[in-house]
């Protein structure tokens, strides 16, 4: 019986775990984006299509070190693909590319505040040689 | 068959990893300079009775009224930060404006029109000296 209500258990919790992947895949589906220009290469080509989780803050504060897709500041209908390379005592966030020669990025953006950030690029789905998860 | 499956697959929104190399040079006087050529392309222009030298007028009126364009869209997009749009609540129509006369005196030969759009430049340069100015956006000369 014991045994029965251990197996019930793990049933339960795997189904849990399986509707929330479900659940983060569909949302992440919804928020795709397509990469376009340079500035985050290696990490992230021109022409890559990526899941963005848009939830991925909503559980958590965003990180020094992480990819984030953020509002613009300077153009807020545009979205930027960016790596977040320092967080000030104020919560905002400034934002770098990943390319050498880009660097100082964040200079000329100048710092995003939290409620800019959409959401974290988390897999690429495309193309497919480098079919799989980003950091 | 296989494009019909990219078409369905491929994101609807792009997401920008464009290059910013920052100069952090910007001073409106470069779009006030181009502006007062038309100023004065446009009276030399009404002065002279030689047809060619009319249509050098034109050709370089709307050139000199371009670069204006293109030095005002500079300061718009690449120099003011949100923080001087708090600051300056007319910002955008201020530089929407410009922009717009700054075409306008490109189609134009009303000195009217360019005198309108050297007193628009000046009015960003007076948002940009409020938010930062000379000190912050040029390199100072040796003393």
């Amino acid at each position: 019986m014991r045994r029965l209500a251990g197996m019930f258990g793990a049933a339960l919790l795997f189904a849990v775990a399986a509707i929330a992947l479900i659940d983060r895949l569909g949302r992440s589906w919804e928020s795709r984006v397509a990469v376009e220009g340079h500035s985050m290469d290696p990490t992230l080509l021109d022409g890559d299509w990526l899941l963005v989780d848009p939830d991925a803050h909503r559980r958590r504060a965003p990180k020094v070190g992480e990819l984030v897709v953020a509002r613009d500041p300077r153009v807020t209908q545009r979205m930027l693909v960016k790596r977040v390379v320092a967080i000030d005592g104020d919560g905002r966030l400034t934002l770098a590319g990943d390319h050498a020669a880009h660097a100082a990025d964040g200079t000329r953006i100048g710092t995003v505040e939290s409620a800019a950030i959409l959401g974290r690029p988390w897999f690429r789905y495309w193309p497919l040689d480098r079919f799989g998860p980003i950091g | 068959m296989l494009s019909r499956v990219l078409r369905a697959l491929s994101p609807r929104s792009t997401a920008h990893a464009h290059c910013d190399i920052p100069c952090g040079v910007y001073d409106p006087q470069q779009a006030r300079i181009e502006a007062e050529s038309c100023y004065k392309i446009i009276q030399k222009y009404h002065e002279s009775k030689d047809d060619l030298f009319r249509a050098r007028c034109v050709l370089v009126k709307e050139e000199r009224a371009e670069l204006t364009k293109h030095h005002i869209d500079v300061m718009w997009h690449d120099y003011f930060k949100p923080e001087h749009v708090e600051k300056f609540p007319d910002l955008h129509d201020v530089c929407w404006k410009t922009a717009k006369q700054a075409s306008m005196v490109k189609r134009s030969l009303d000195i009217e029109e360019a005198q309108k759009l050297l007193d628009l430049i000046d009015k960003i340069d007076h948002m940009w000296r409020e938010t930062g100015g000379p000190k912050a956006t040029r390199l100072q000369a040796a003393a």
